[in-house]
């Protein structure tokens, strides 16, 4: 009886908890051909707190607190594989309308690693909704204040620069960074990468284990505020909007003509009916022009990239392409 | 007797290192980083076969402790072990396709009842309550989406 | 603003009725969360964010961190008491916390763990409070040269987790150390003895092979023993009444693991997994009687336990005072920080030093809660020995596969569970020690990694690891704590 009432009183503290962070509903009638008529399912393919996760479960909360779609919307978490058992279970669930998943660049790159036999064309791009872009910054005191200087460095002599980034070689921070080296001129199969996975990345920088940090935009802001570090470049093709990040000179505008996006959108399963495509890809435009989602975009300083189900498959084929003989070149694609 | 156990062990150990060892010579060298990703393994593999050769003849020392341990093994309990790994199999093979809710209520149940608990209507309240209400505490309160299986919520 | 006065507004948030409240709510929670074994802290709050959308910053923050330490608090419960620990930190408290438990100590166990945690809690709240900002420094102080000499250290102890041959220990150890290897090399990005299965490219959950090698292991162990009667007393949950002489057994670690775990939880990447870890194996290498160890030992429960509080108030330094995550659930609080519109980084002290003051002073506040709740509870918490066995059998393999299922929702790594809970089974058989396996495997992926890391910085000479003036003083830490128990054990001779 005891072991009852403490179980209860465990059940009425988590009620509680819930409580406090319920949204209300509104609701909105759809004129489209499809709607959906059972919970839907959008899979972050990794653990709760990363990227695609904060994608995945902010997308869902403004759909359901805009009331956008009326449906629950569930996240589901599906860790493995730097993606790849989330992808296999989608692909398996072929023809479903109820089956989302969240991506970004590791879905072209984990394939080229020759890490899965899966690549966006095996499934259905829906919508693509945000654009993150890279930045190379160093500690504040380094010798380099721009890109070129840095680059010359590491023409000269490659073996004392060492960049230092989150993901392993062949992903990410590593790629951004071979990209924009690259078009510099920079021999890249002479770039020391070193992988901190750990949350070091950004300590080694400042600690002046390593030169280099590869990283996204957002993580560089605050410290470039308290004069730890300086931004050398970002990847994107126009400087960026905010009061610190417009700030940071792009690659381009050093007469580097490279650019890097980490684009981040939505897909289905392989074979997707084309009305719940056109039902999704308006609902993800609705989201996307959502004050809602706009907030949290300017939250977390990701930009704005809508891109429409047609057009998403040439720009994935186009990023494919660009990545595959970048890879190619350091031996890292099979 | 019982230094051979430790002999057998040994002899395991060996061959799970000679695995592991070709293993690592197979890794594909990556030429950017003046240590690959095989260093590591090999030293490992190497340490162990000669870590599992020093037990092969050092057990002796050890073979009073066994002794203690293998009194205790009562051999009659090998089959309830496998069975009931059999249950934990059918568990995790089940939890997908039938959903969480059941297949955990069925095997509390039996799992219990099979290790002797013989009084029907506690374990029955029990292994229908906790199921659900975990179930719930996950599902709608913590929104950590457990398997639904057939089940309709 | 100087430091008494931000602690008075920060007593002020906390002693607010929304502050109580919530920290109320959040030590609570990740008590639960923290019992629940494999649900973690990391899942929890990331799970909340949404949640916090429009909240007051600093209570937002104030529910979070209440969300950690509760966390951290409760995880010992399910270690004593079932050999399942609750969370990653609480590994090691299960150690000594469960044959304590065993002995039909458990009331007596879970209050030591209680006031363990409340005084490592406290402690490094109060040295959180009057060094953050000087400690900032420290905590960007270590490289890949100084972890790989932090992790080396660790690893050099193992030796002293044998309980019987030195050999096994080893062979134990290098097996978790090859355990560590699978999945994709960060280094390099190979794919290491993965066999072509993508499940294991990530490598595999340090919480499946915890809960296997310890807790399913010793489901086994009952069942294979469950009409012993000699385990009868493991039922007896025993007095909470502690002695004298046991609050003199507690001084010493409580006194050297509240600072101790508050460095390495200061230090991005350490944090509360490696420092209670840490703290046992110091604690046993320099213990009068190290046999005791690993049999029930007050003070190897008191290390751990001290030490992964005082680790979790460390892990806010880097956070707060420069906007660092050093652990995978500070990291998803600098996400939740971003949702409430607060940019943590360097300036976020001297821009919202209520939201530091504000955490600060509720830790105090949610410590003593803590301290309050749990130890009137601990006799009904205990009474779960009291289930029949073969209930209580079931309903810990359920949440083993409820945890490791919530921590990857795949089915794989609940087959991994049962092959690593095999795995702790035939130690036990064969009297193979899995205490050097699990430690291996904490501080074995750092240590590679590290390693390689300063090497690629060096183009690959070995001198960096001599230049570095932390990493020489830990390798003598090592050297000389390899060297102790010869020491100790020919002077034990002479005295014969």
């Amino acid at each position: 009886m005891r072991k009852l009432i403490f179980l209860s009183l465990l059940v009425i503290v988590m009620i509680v908890a819930a409580a406090c962070g319920d949204g209300e509903q509104a609701s909105d009638e759809e004129e489209g051909e499809f709607t959906p008529e059972e919970s839907i399912e959008i899979v972050a393919p990794a653990g709760a707190g990363g990227g695609w996760d904060t994608t995945a479960r902010s997308a869902a909360q403004v759909f359901d607190e805009e009331g956008i779609i009326d449906q629950d919307i569930g996240v589901v978490n599906k860790e493995g594989g730097g993606g790849s058992v989330a992808w296999s279970y989608i692909n398996s669930q072929e023809g479903s309308p109820y089956n989302l998943f969240v991506s970004s660049p590791p879905l072209i790159f984990v394939p080229l690693n020759g890490q899965t036999e899966l690549t966006y064309e095996d499934f259905t791009p829906i919508a693509n909704v945000i654009a993150d872009y890279a930045a190379f910054a160093v500690k504040e005191d380094a010798k380099w204040d721009n890109l070129n200087e840095l680059f010359d460095d590491m023409k000269e002599d490659p073996s004392s620069i060492t960049v230092v980034g989150a993901s392993s070689p062949g992903s990410m921070d590593h790629m951004q960074f071979v990209k924009i080296a690259k078009e510099a001129g920079v021999d890249v199969t002479k770039i020391k990468y070193v992988s901190n996975q750990e949350g070091g990345a950004l300590t080694d920088l400042l600690n002046g284990s390593v030169d280099v940090y590869s990283t996204g935009v957002a993580e560089t802001v605050e410290q470039v505020k308290a004069d730890k570090i300086k931004v050398l470049g970002v990847t994107s093709p126009e400087r960026l909007e905010g009061d610190v990040l417009e700030t940071f000179p792009t690659a381009k505008e050093q007469g580097i003509d490279a650019t890097f996006v980490n684009w981040r959108g939505f897909f289905g399963p392989p074979d997707m009916d084309e009305s719940a495509i056109s039902y999704y890809e308006e609902k993800f435009k609705e989201l996307s022009d959502s004050e809602a989602f706009a907030d949290i975009r300017s939250k977390y300083g990701w930009s704005e990239q809508f891109i429409g189900h047609k057009e998403y498959k040439e720009f994935l084929a186009e990023q494919t392409e660009e990545l595959t003989s970048l890879m190619e070149e350091l031996g890292l694609a099979e | 007797m019982l230094k051979s156990a430790d002999r057998k062990i040994s002899v395991v150990l060996i061959a799970l290192a000679i695995g592991y060892l070709i293993l690592s010579y197979q890794l594909p060298p990556y030429e950017f980083v003046p240590v690959d990703s095989d260093l590591m393994p090999k030293a490992l593999g190497y340490l162990l076969i000669a870590l599992a050769v020093g037990l092969f003849f050092t057990g002796k020392s050890d073979a009073d402790e066994d002794k203690k341990e293998e009194s205790t093994t009562s051999k009659s309990e090998t089959p309830a072990l496998l069975a009931v790994t059999a249950m934990v199999l059918a568990y995790i093979l089940l939890l997908e396709v039938l959903g969480f809710v059941i297949v955990t209520v069925l095997f509390v149940f039996f799992c219990s009842w099979f290790l002797g608990y013989k009084k029907f209507k506690v374990n029955a309240t029990v292994s229908i309550l906790f199921p659900v209400i975990l179930y719930y505490i996950f599902n709608y309160l913590l929104q950590i989406r457990l398997p639904a299986g057939i089940l309709p919520f | 603003m100087n430091a008494m006065q931000g602690l008075l507004d920060g007593f002020q948030i906390a002693f607010s009725l929304e502050g109580i409240m919530f920290v109320l709510i959040g030590v609570a929670a990740g008590t639960l969360i923290g019992m629940l074994p494999g649900l973690g802290p990391i899942t929890a709050i990331a799970i909340m964010i949404p949640m916090l959308y429009g909240m007051d910053p600093t209570l937002a923050m104030v529910l979070m961190a209440g969300v950690y330490y509760g966390a951290v608090f409760g995880g010992s419960t399910a270690s004593i008491l079932l050999n399942a620990p609750g969370i990653s930190g609480t590994v090691a408290t299960a150690f000594d916390g469960y044959p304590m438990a065993q002995q039909g100590k458990a009331g007596q166990a879970l209050a030591i763990a209680a006031i363990s945690s409340f005084t490592g809690g406290t402690v490094s709240i109060v040295l959180l409070m009057l060094f953050a900002p000087a400690l900032a420094s420290v905590a960007v102080s270590f490289g890949p040269v100084e972890y790989f000499a932090l992790m080396f250290m660790g690893l050099a102890a193992i030796s002293s987790l044998s309980e019987g041959s030195t050999m096994k220990a080893l062979i134990s150890g290098v097996l978790g150390l090859m355990a560590v290897t699978v999945g994709i090399d960060a280094q390099t990005g190979t794919p290491r003895f993965t066999f072509g299965n993508a499940n294991l490219l990530e490598g595999i959950d340090f919480l499946v092979v915890a809960l296997g090698l310890f807790a399913i292991a010793e489901v086994a162990f009952l069942i294979k023993n469950r009409n012993d009667d000699s385990l009868a007393k493991t039922q007896n949950i025993g007095s909470l009444k502690l002695t004298k002489k046991d609050f003199k057994e507690m001084r010493g670690p409580l006194i050297r693991h509240s600072p101790l775990g508050f460095i390495m939880g200061v230090l991005p990447g350490a944090g509360a997994t490696v420092s209670s870890f840490i703290s046992y194996i110091t604690e046993k290498r320099f213990a009068k009687k190290p046999d005791e160890f690993g049999k029930g030992s007050i003070k190897g429960l008191v290390a751990p336990e001290t030490s992964n509080n005082a680790a979790t108030s460390g892990a806010f330094v880097p956070l707060l005072s420069l906007g660092i995550p050093g652990s995978g659930t500070t990291a998803v609080m600098l996400g939740a920080l971003l949702v409430l519109g607060i940019n943590p980084g360097p300036l976020l002290f001297q821009d919202h030093p209520d939201v530091f003051w504000g955490v600060v002073a509720s830790m105090y506040v949610g410590n003593l809660f803590l301290l309050v709740l749990n130890l009137p509870l601990i006799p009904y918490i205990a009474k779960i020995l009291k289930i029949p066995r073969p209930l209580l059998i079931s309903l810990v393999v359920m949440f083993c596969i409820i945890g490791v299922y919530s921590i990857s929702f795949n089915v794989f790594d609940l087959y991994l569970l049962l092959i690593f809970g095999v795995i702790g089974y035939l130690f036990r058989i064969y009297s193979f020690p899995a205490p050097p396996f699990i430690l291996a495997f904490v501080l074995g992926g750092m240590m590679e990694q590290s390693l390689r890391q300063a090497l690629t910085i060096s183009n690959g000479d070995f001198i960096i690891f001599l230049e570095s003036p932390i990493a020489i003083g830990l390798f003598a830490v090592s050297i000389l704590s390899f060297a102790f128990p010869f020491f100790k054990n020919r002077r034990v001779k002479k005295a014969r």
